[in-house]
């Protein structure tokens, strides 16, 4: 009698295990084309900030040094959003009834308030610059800024067309703080951050897509090729948040550093990190918005309009007396979740009042849907 | 100490923290010192935790639900204690840059005496905030008894209102559930009615009303959450404290400092200086040099700072998953779903179970959903009492059960589900939803379609038929395809 099945996981060792694990991680990232997009240029950021330390440690700059670290920093944005891109496609168990979905709203959420962070801690570096200018050199620098900057524009453009109506590519932040870090670093002995090179969105990247080139429509999932793109937003837009952020500040420090050499303009400096900081601190708060809606279970604003109406549609059906308790609330992306009670008559036929209340809300999006039905006395 | 609700404690100490920043801020101007003025930065992210945390429990007390936020404000809290979970982490990430920084260039504290006041008030002022949510965050004890004495205000008043609404909704529900089994039961209308009410006001839990116990509960442990992030956030503050004193005092009095006007060199400085000392050094060779103090004082700090770190981040951990875990939908760690499911599955009247979601909302009310397959309408109403009170014994009052009932032709295949919910993020899934193996991948529903919909072209659906696995009656092969459609396009 041949076995059918051989089962010798228990008998792996546990190293093999892990390597195994590891193996299905990198190739679940492979495979959708928006992990793809992030692990590389999470792998062009981390190499770029390698260069950037140890050209520092050779050369003994601290500001390049610090700049570094701040990539660092950078890059666990990036890392968060792969991460979540990753695990928002593992499937659901016991207990996660739902899956892990909700991961890329958390992710946007979290890259969000870094950024936010981010901004903060600019605009008090850019405080305590004002209040005590420290002597900028940056010559060294310029050529590791408009570096930065170049891979920050290749992380935009990347993203950008990364497809599916979502118009953010989150390209990696450019690094072009460096030049600023690096120069003020010297003067301060340690606040080096390059906190510039943070700012970066007015693109507004708001899903709404004023004022961005991409025009962003929300049903449009349908557009890309993956059909885990609708999902990956969230992730999408946090990350392209954090590289336009970086692209301006890399050419915030650039334009100050211009204005220094030429027209000795000390005060550009901070001046131009708190603009930036700011700019940072306005841009994200559409993303943040949004995400905080979802968590919030709040109901989905694209279905404010619609709601009222199909409420009323299903009133209206013979033997309903009345919809109670509705909640409707957002899983992820475009997935709709909706639970309600209806006041039926003792005559009325569950069954067709079941199947027209699903009909009238899968016409407005809403997959998901739990219709109690409670029978009221004669 | 005075069990003073929350926002009084937030109140409190968000007072004393903006009013310290002050300070901080006029005394580093004074004394022109930036290591104050960094450290006042770190007193102003200690205000904004505490602000959001503020926010969230002003917003979490509203708990009514209003058209937008139908389940009302009550998952603030749960975001306010991630807010300030991931503050902290990001703050731990600024501190271990600046402490790698000071171990690359080190220098010495201007003015230690000043650093060392400042220090020590600032430490006062820590503790005290600590004193202030030790009790409410971290034990565990204290906080229900602190946080009882306030919800049983709330409860009492709310228990009164509460009997005359279950009241006035008794005959209501009464009507409502009980009239299935008028005839046998007749005698037990009256307990009926007091359970129906007990049931009644336990699911209007949702819109507000709750109970008063389930208040009490639910709010407890939703803002412990949050209190315990302002707690680990203060804690963090409180450390910092004191290894700015404590570096301070060690400063003092080992360091032997460089005396203007002496001829001494620091062989601790970075290494830009060194060319300057070397040539003092070249110079003076005939006098006795002193050397500066010793040099590990000097990297003290920047390793305090990341022993600091290494405390917060192990602290702040918890608080991250669990905060993080509820707003990914998770099922609470103390239900177990396929025990629960197998006992739902036990009761009589209940052919299966599909489609059961059960998610925590905020602390401890808990929202189930699912699907129920049962003979028939009239035998449903009786089901769907076993069902709720099986759940009411759960630790679970808002429960939505959608019923199903067994088409004629269907009795062998009691298991599918008729209405099943057609998940967009299941082809997101890796494997596709493997949770039951009867619902096709596709999710394709079977609904009887008596609003028709404008038929789609049949032949894209025959690629989704082989992974169509349910094919529930052979009498409607176009629903299917039909239901497809819709699914592809909206995707």
């Amino acid at each position: 009698m041949l076995p059918l099945s051989i089962k010798d996981d228990e008998y792996k060792p546990a190293k093999l295990n892990l390597f195994v694990k590891l193996s299905g991680w990198f190739r679940s990232i492979l495979a959708d084309k928006t992990s793809r997009n992030l692990f590389f240029f999470l792998c062009l950021n981390l190499s770029f900030a390698f260069v950037e330390l140890s050209y520092g440690i050779w050369s003994n700059s601290l500001g390049l040094i610090s700049d570094s670290f701040h990539m660092f920093f950078d890059c666990t944005a990036l890392l968060a959003g792969l991460a979540a891109s990753v695990i928002s496609r593992w499937r659901s168990n016991d207990s996660f009834s739902y899956g892990y979905v909700r991961a890329e709203v958390l992710a946007g959420f979290v890259n969000g308030l870094f950024l936010i962070f981010t901004a903060f801690f600019i605009f008090s570096e850019g405080v305590e610059r004002a209040l005590e200018p420290p002597d900028v050199h940056h010559e060294r620098l310029l050529p590791v800024s408009i570096a930065g900057l170049l891979v920050n524009l290749v992380g935009i453009f990347v993203f950008q067309h990364g497809g599916h109506g979502h118009s953010h590519g989150d390209e990696g932040h450019g690094h072009s703080h460096s030049l600023f870090n690096g120069s003020v670093g010297h003067g301060h002995g340690g606040h080096g951050h390059s906190h510039e090179s943070k700012h970066g969105h007015d693109h507004g990247h708001s899903h709404g897509g004023h004022g961005h080139s991409h025009d962003y429509p929300h049903c449009h999932d349908d557009h890309s090729h993956t059909p885990g793109k609708g999902s990956s937003k969230q992730i999408l837009q946090g990350v392209f948040l954090h590289i336009v952020a970086d692209t301006l500040g890399s050419v915030g420090v650039i334009i100050s550093a211009i204005l220094m050499q030429k027209y000795d303009l000390m005060i550009a400096d901070p001046i131009c990190s708190m603009l930036i900081a700011m700019l940072i601190g306005v841009s994200v708060v559409p993303l943040l918005r949004e995400s905080i809606g979802i968590l919030m279970q709040r109901t989905p604003p694209s279905l404010d309009l619609s709601l009222p109406e199909c409420y009323q549609r299903v009133q209206q059906l013979h033997g309903v007396y009345n919809l109670q308790e509705p909640h409707f609330w957002t899983l992820c992306t475009d997935v709709y979740i909706g639970t309600l009670k209806l006041l039926v008559a003792p005559d009325a036929d569950s069954r067709w009042i079941l199947s027209q209340t699903h009909n009238i809300f899968t016409q407005v999006g809403v997959r998901q849907l739990y219709v109690q039905i409670d029978v009221a006395a004669m | 100490m005075a069990c003073a609700p929350n926002r009084v404690r937030l109140l409190c100490m968000l007072s004393l923290t903006f009013g310290f920043f002050i300070v901080e801020v006029v005394v580093s101007r004074l004394t022109s010192s930036l290591a104050m003025l960094s450290d006042s930065f770190h007193m102003l992210s200690d205000v904004i935790a505490l602000v959001v945390a503020l926010v969230a429990v002003r917003f979490a007390e509203k708990t009514q639900s209003t058209n937008k936020n139908t389940f009302g404000w009550i998952r603030a809290e749960v975001m306010g204690a991630l807010v300030n979970a991931v503050f902290l982490t990001a703050l731990c990430f600024t501190i271990i840059l600046e402490a790698t920084e000071r171990f690359t260039e080190p220098h010495e504290i201007e003015k230690p005496w000043v650093v060392i006041g400042v220090g020590a008030a600032g430490l006062v002022v820590n503790l005290l905030g600590l004193c202030l949510f030790h009790g409410h965050a971290g034990g565990g004890g204290h906080g229900h008894s602190h946080g009882g004495h306030k919800k049983h205000k709330n409860g009492k008043a709310r228990r009164s209102e509460m009997l005359e609404d279950c009241r006035s909704a008794g005959e209501e529900t009464n009507n409502l559930v009980g009239n299935h089994n008028s005839s046998p039961n007749g005698v037990n209308t009256d307990r009926r009615r007091a359970d129906v009410c007990h049931s009644n006001s336990l699911d209007l839990q949702i819109n507000g009303n709750a109970p008063y116990e389930e208040l009490e509960n639910g709010h407890d442990s939703a803002s412990q959450l949050n209190m315990r992030g302002v707690f680990l956030h203060v804690l963090g503050d409180a450390l910092g404290s004191v290894i700015v004193v404590v570096n301070a005092l060690i400063f003092t009095f080992v360091w032997k400092p460089c005396l203007p006007g002496t001829l001494c060199e620091n062989p601790c400085a970075g290494h830009q200086c060194t060319d300057h000392v070397e040539n003092i050094s070249s110079a003076g060779t005939n006098h006795t040099m002193f050397k500066a103090g010793p040099c590990w004082v000097l990297y003290l700090d920047p390793t305090l700072c990341v022993i600091m770190v290494c405390i917060l981040l192990y602290t702040t951990y918890p608080l991250l998953k669990e905060s993080a875990l509820i707003l990914l939908q998770t099922v609470p760690k103390q239900i177990d779903m396929h025990q629960l499911k197998a006992r739902l599955q036990e009761l009589e009247g209940v052919l299966a179970v599909h489609e059961l979601h059960i998610w925590q909302l905020a602390g401890s009310r808990i929202i189930a959903t699912a699907h129920i397959k049962c003979h028939d309408p009239t035998s449903y109403m009786d089901v769907a009492k076993r069902i709720k009170d099986f759940f009411h014994d759960e630790g679970i009052h808002a429960t939505t059960i959608q019923p199903e009932f067994v088409t004629m032709n269907s009795d062998s295949r009691a298991s599918l589900c008729e209405l099943s919910c057609r998940t967009q993020c299941a082809p997101k899934l890796c494997c596709g939803a493997a949770d039951t193996v009867k619902q096709p991948d596709g999710a394709l529903g079977q609904k009887k379609p008596s609003e028709s919909k404008t038929p789609m072209v049949p032949g894209e659906g025959s690629a989704l038929e082989i992974i169509n696995e349910s094919v529930e009656t052979a009498s409607r092969p176009e629903a299917p395809v039909i239901i497809t459609r819709e699914v592809e396009s909206s995707l």
